[in-house]
């Protein structure tokens, strides 16, 4: 019997408990982790966690740390090495003695008891629930019981033996502390080396002001906010992350088939504890990864299976392979919308892992970052880009090692061939901690070489001539954004300067090494600058006037010469009755024709409720806007000059919308018609069940499932379609193609109406790719389409794109809907 | 080619005929007849509806206008009274119901505990939505445009139509969404559980394409789910964002009775709804193939009783007004709803039939309506003239309305709303 037969069979020792029924239910949640080569601190996840409350109810909330600083938790470099913490949270404190007594002292040597420092008042920072007594143990196995032990399991190995001890002795721990229909006394929140979780009735940043981690150092941190919603009394027990042994994992999303995974994982002799969802995750996680021993390749292949064109497209070898991993477990791999954080434990090889796993129907929203420089380097995974982002202004405004913004973001599509759609974080501790970045296949990730080219030649070649004057020669960023600050509060050169550095940021992809958050950073950061010194709508009298969140009272209808509002929107609410959404339609009403709002910080419905034939309206947004931005547009002109997130343009109906960026998923879902322009790329379902006449163009690509039955009229005739570029731009500001235009399975599925051009110059579109749809060639009058609307996208963009007709025949094709039986006779 | 006047004459001669038939029928042509109507829909429950819907007043006794013959269901169960039911009592009571739980928007009172379930603009016609509307208005209740956009012409109605938002969202736009005191999400429909609706190509009219932005004569299909809602969070980010539209409005969320119906209510709460509707197996379609219809989904008496008692539980029942529809044909089974724990109901069906549905189940087809109801065919859609049909469908709830008197005084209660969760009101009758 090989070494994971033993390890399941020995369990047959263990309490068996029945086939649990959920007591409670993932609803979704919100999560954030970083990975970092340099230590960093828990306050700065504060800001982040508290954006994306918004995804969670309060109701559960966690964080896990790993790779620690012994200091903190007062023990030394050894026994952070040696020992495996037990970090066990204490309901009810009268039973420590009597469970040290049989579940600690008992088996182990303890080398460091340490209860972990808490605030005085848990109902000062709002918390309801009084959270748990959290005392770790920092442990090796006594050698008597490891030897009993490893002739019990006849294992060979201490450190396999070790862990299935501890495994087994937590599940008997929970066992008796924590039965779901008892009383809940204790039970085990970490048991492996460097690696902690935290947990409690609350939100995620209640764990870090409670447990005061806020000043706790680590190298990866994971934050969670749960949005539960089933089940009146809430336990500390039920929140992400969980642990299998070693490894944290939370989730964002909902399983279908929790039974059927908890039958697969009780075939194996594994029972879920705590009754919710994402337990089963994680044990499966180790399930595959310890018992198992599954390469991570192969540890994630089992959870989210490739299928489909993803599949067929694999090499042969590979393709045997997944099919045996998938007979084996794809009746165990998790079903519904998820998307997985998980922080791994490897301290035999003194690493941890950040790994962010997303599932092959991709219907959670994921954002991955990096940001490397010659000190450091940071991985970030997140529900939304704004968490990221916050988590890394608050890094940068006490660090000048790191910049608010990533060098680059990116989402992945779950169960791509190309890179697995997933991506983790790998920090070697031995020595000095470096952080390499990987796609499920072991490719590395890294940001592309700096170039050497002069700020000043990029910029005079883009910038148009009347701001020459701003440039110097020998500029970096630094030195540009020094020489402006003359112009700080100086209503003469203002607008022109506002007109300058967003005309930096919309060139941003052309001009070389934009691969660089430090010096986006820079830029964005000065521009708030400059909107700040702005005469404020108190004081009134110039072409722009200022207005904040703490000021908001004064909003008032324009004056003559006031052309525009300068809308500080850092303090505004994320969304409801004071949101900085419904300030806008407020200022709208009042009769103000253009709103600049800048410092967006993940709030939401930037542009939604203006209402019918909103023409003449212009809204521009710097910084971070949260999702559904642009939802429901009729008429108005939105100009976003950074990414946006999820939801945007939704059930659009006319108007036009630039973006200067990327979009997230179910870009324009329900759009009725309207112009809209995207620079970089779409995650998964953009116009999807889109009708009429939208008109799109995106110039990198999406994830999958395009345009999906799509609605609209003949574009030849007004009604909608989309061109799809396939480009990106590289580390000089040149257009480079990307591998496939269309990397997804599902192009145009189901369409009825519309049409879609995209540049495919060597013909990688393929028929499997399509269904219920055909490629065809395109007619002169296609030609003239496509035409028109790249000569805006030119405009708009600045560079040129195969935009003469003769390219556009030759290069582009048409994929446009067949006529089918299903969806025009009864 | 067939000329204007002879068309017309022909629309004028079955109007004629299709009122003449519905007077006729209740009062003697049309007894017991085995044609009319299915054990659900039973020929007596058909006509007493023609007759209430003629003369505003309860039918004659020898009609059992209370029940059907279904052997299961609301059919099963009767109200607990001593001694003999008394009708057609002369005493009237509150029938009002109030649409907002929540103190942070205004509330929303009808004077019935019941309101129009939605049909959309293609799987039904324009005159048969306008006279829904007009009854609506009338008894100061909603009547609901269904999935498929908002026609002009009910704008006149704003105040009593409910704007439904759902996974296609054809037709709805900011402005649409604007009109309504009421938006209702339809995240799923009991007679299609797990379905999107299917507007046949029959059924898209050049009229019908215009509202939605497709093309004619190519089906329509709305997705399954909202792609943009795939958990909890995005479904309070749903809500969050038609707020930002209209800042005012009460929020439905009208949902199937799926095995953990009190989760999905439970969750709706949290994330923001006033109401929560249920919507159970019995009802019907008018955009659906005929597979999914009547096989799926709880039956709507089991999942009102466990969504109410697990409000109850969570202490929040008071919060949400619990909605209830799927087949409810009568003032009995409005009150038999409400006394397994609803606040009210929404009634799609029996609006139909009191203008004339005889239930041949040939909704799907574009031409199959033969009174002009389920259908976006143009002369079809004239049989109903909309102030009559508003008159029809306003008797035929001034007679449910007589059923509640009945009902109130004989269980001795006040008002409708002391009704609410009265099981113990209610007995089971078995056997066969």
């Amino acid at each position: 019997m090989d070494t994971s037969n033993k390890i399941i069979e020995h369990r047959k020792n263990l309490p068996r408990t029945e086939l649990p029924n959920k007591v409670a239910d993932e609803g979704g949640c919100g999560v954030v982790g970083c990975a970092s080569s340099v230590p960093i601190k828990g306050k700065h996840f504060l800001t982040a966690l508290d954006q994306m409350k918004n995804r969670g109810n309060g109701k559960g909330g966690g964080a896990a740390l790993l790779g620690l600083d012994p200091a903190d938790w007062g023990t030394t470099a050894s026994i952070l090495k040696d020992c495996y913490i037990y970090q066990i949270a204490y309901m009810d404190t009268s039973i420590i003695e009597e469970l040290e007594a049989e579940f600690i002292n008992s088996s182990f040597d303890v080398a460091h008891r340490y209860e972990v420092p808490t605030i005085e008042d848990y109902t000062s920072i709002g918390l309801e629930v009084e959270p748990p007594t959290v005392i770790q143990y920092y442990v090796t196995l006594q050698s008597s019981q490891l030897k009993t032990f490893k002739e019990e399991l006849d294992i060979e190995d201490d450190r396999k033996a070790t862990d299935e001890f501890i495994y087994q002795n937590t599940f008997r721990l929970n066992t008796k502390y924590y039965a779901s229909h008892g009383v809940k006394q204790a039970f085990v929140l970490s048991h492996t080396k460097n690696l902690l979780v935290f947990k409690l009735v609350g939100y995620a940043d209640h764990v870090l002001r409670y447990y005061k981690l806020d000043e706790i150092s680590a190298h990866v941190w994971i934050g969670h906010h749960r949005y539960p919603t089933k089940g009146t009394v809430w336990h500390p027990g039920g929140a992400h992350p969980f642990i299998g042994m070693n490894e944290a994992l939370v989730h964002n999303g909902d399983f279908s088939n929790y039974h059927a995974v908890s039958e697969y994982l009780a075939q194996r002799n594994i029972y879920p504890q705590f009754l919710t969802d994402t337990e089963v995750a994680a044990l499966q996680f180790d399930l595959y990864a310890r018992v198992y021993e599954y390469p991570t390749e192969y540890l994630i292949e089992a959870i989210a299976p490739t299928t489909e064109r993803d599949f067929a497209m694999l090499p042969p070898m590979k393709r045997e392979v997944y099919r045996q991993i998938q007979l084996s477990h794809l009746h165990g791999s998790p079903d519904g919308p998820w998307f997985f954080i998980i922080g791994r434990s490897m301290p035999e090889q003194e690493r941890i892992q950040l790994l962010g796993i997303t599932d092959t129907s991709m219907l959670r929203p994921q954002v991955f970052a990096l940001y490397e420089t010659d000190d450091l380097s940071i991985g970030l995974i997140g529900s939304e880009r704004q968490a990221i982002d916050a988590t890394l202004r608050s890094l940068s405004e006490e660090d000048d090692r790191f910049a608010a913004k990533a060098d680059t973001y990116w989402n992945a599509r779950g169960g791509s061939h190309t890179d697995g759609g997933a991506f983790l974080f790998d920090v070697d501790l031995s020595g000095e901690p470096t952080l390499v970045t990987m796609d499920k296949f072991g490719n590395e990730i890294t940001k592309p070489a700096v170039v050497d080219n002069m700020l000043y030649d990029d910029l005079v070649e883009l910038l148009p001539d009347n701001l020459h004057k701003y440039l110097a020669r020998h500029d970096t960023y630094e030195s540009l954004m020094e020489r402006l600050v003359n112009h700080v509060g100086n209503t003469e050169t203002l607008p022109e300067v506002v007109g300058l550095l967003t005309a930096i940021l919309d060139s941003w992809h052309l001009l070389s090494n934009h691969y660089n958050g430090r010096n986006r950073m820079l830029v964005e950061n000065f521009l708030s600058r400059i909107f700040r010194s702005y005469p404020t709508i108190n004081k009134g009298g110039f072409e722009g006037v200022y207005i904040n969140n703490e000021h908001r009272d004064q909003l008032r209808a324009p004056e003559e010469e006031e052309q525009y509002l300068v809308m500080d929107v850092a303090e505004f609410p994320v969304e409801g009755a004071n949101s900085a959404a419904n300030f806008i339609v407020d200022a709208y009403h009042l009769g103000w024709k253009r709103v600049l709002s800048f410092d967006w910080r993940g709030q939401r419905f930037a542009g939604s409720g203006l209402g019918p034939s909103s023409d003449g309206f212009r809204l521009d947004v710097y910084g971070n806007p949260g999702d559904y931005l642009g939802s429901g547009l009729d008429g108005a002109i939105v100009y976003v000059h950074t990414s946006a997130q999820d939801q945007v343009g939704q059930m659009m109906k006319s108007g036009k919308l630039v973006i200067y960026g990327d979009v997230g998923q179910t870009f324009l879902y329900g759009a009725k018609g309207g112009e809209i322009y995207v620079l970089g790329n779409a995650a998964g379902r953009p116009l999807i069940n889109a009708v009429g006449k939208p008109k799109l163009i995106i110039n990198g690509t999406c994830l999958d499932y395009l345009a999906e039955s799509f609605m609209a009229g003949n574009p030849l005739n007004d009604g909608g379609f989309a061109i799809l570029n396939g480009i990106e731009f590289d580390n000089q500001g040149n257009v480079s193609e990307l591998d496939t235009p269309y990397p997804g399975g599902n192009l145009f599925s189901l369409a009825s109406g519309g049409a879609i051009y995209i540049y495919d110059p060597h013909t990688k579109v393929e028929d499997n790719q399509l269904h219920g749809v055909k490629l065809v060639n395109l007619m002169q009058q296609d030609v003239d389409l496509v035409e028109t609307y790249l000569k805006e996208n030119t405009k708009l963009f600045a560079f040129n794109h195969y935009g003469e007709k003769e390219q556009i025949m030759q290069y582009y094709v048409k994929v446009e809907p067949r006529k089918l039986k299903a969806l025009t006779s009864h | 080619m067939i000329s204007q006047e002879l068309i017309e004459l022909t629309v004028h001669k079955h109007t004629k005929n299709i009122r003449r038939g519905l007077e006729m029928l209740p009062n003697g042509l049309g007894r017991k007849s085995t044609a009319l109507g299915d054990p659900r829909w039973t020929s007596d429950l058909i006509l007493s509806t023609y007759y209430m819907a003629g003369t505003g007043k309860l039918p004659p006794p020898d009609l059992n206008y209370k029940t059907g013959a279904s052997k299961g269901g609301f059919d099963r169960l009767d109200f607990k009274v001593d001694g003999v039911f008394k009708e057609n009592v002369d005493e009237q009571y509150d029938h009002s119901i109030v649409l907002n739980g929540r103190g942070e928007r205004e509330d929303i009172t009808i004077g019935i505990p019941t309101y129009g379930g939605g049909m959309s603009l293609g799987s039904v016609s324009l005159n048969f939505m306008l006279a829904r509307a007009e009854a609506a208005k009338r008894l100061n209740s909603f009547t609901c445009t269904g999935e498929g956009g908002y026609p002009d012409a009910l704008v006149d109605y704003k105040d009593h139509v409910i704007t439904q938002l759902a996974t296609g969202m054809f037709g709805v736009r900011e402005e649409t969404i604007q009109y309504a005191p009421i938006v209702e999400f339809k995240y799923a429909q009991g007679a299609k559980p797990g379905l999107g609706g299917h507007l046949l190509a029959d059924k898209v009219t050049a009229d019908v394409a215009r509202i939605r932005g497709s093309s004619p004569n190519t089906s329509l299909y709305s997705p399954f789910p909202f792609h943009s809602v795939y958990s909890v969070e995005d479904h309070k980010k749903h809500l969050d964002w038609v707020r930002t539209i209209n800042r005012d409005a009460l929020l439905s969320v009208k949902v199937s009775t799926p095995r953990d119906v009190e989760m999905v209510a439970i969750g709706s709460y949290y994330a923001g709804a006033n109401i929560i509707h249920i919507d159970g197996g019995y009802g019907g379609t008018g955009a659906a193939p005929q597979i999914a219809k009547k096989n799926i989904a709880m039956p709507v008496e089991y999942a009102i009783p466990i969504v109410n008692s697990y409000l109850e539980e969570e202490g929040v029942r008071d919060e949400v007004t619990l909605i209830a529809s799927g087949g409810i044909r009568s003032g009995y089974d409005v009150a038999k709803a409400i006394a397994l724990g609803a606040d009210g109901a929404v009634i799609g069906t029996a609006e139909a039939v009191a203008v004339g549905c005889s239930h041949c189940g040939n909704c799907e087809s574009g031409r199959g309506c033969q009174v002009g109801i389920a259908t976006s065919d143009r002369q079809l859609s004239e049989f109903i003239d909309p102030q009559w049909g508003g008159t029809r469908i306003e008797n035929m709830y001034k007679g449910w309305k007589q059923q509640y008197n009945d009902i109130l005084y004989n269980l001795g209660l006040d008002s409708i709303r002391e009704l609410r969760g009265r099981k113990d009101l209610l007995v089971y009758r078995g056997g066969n």
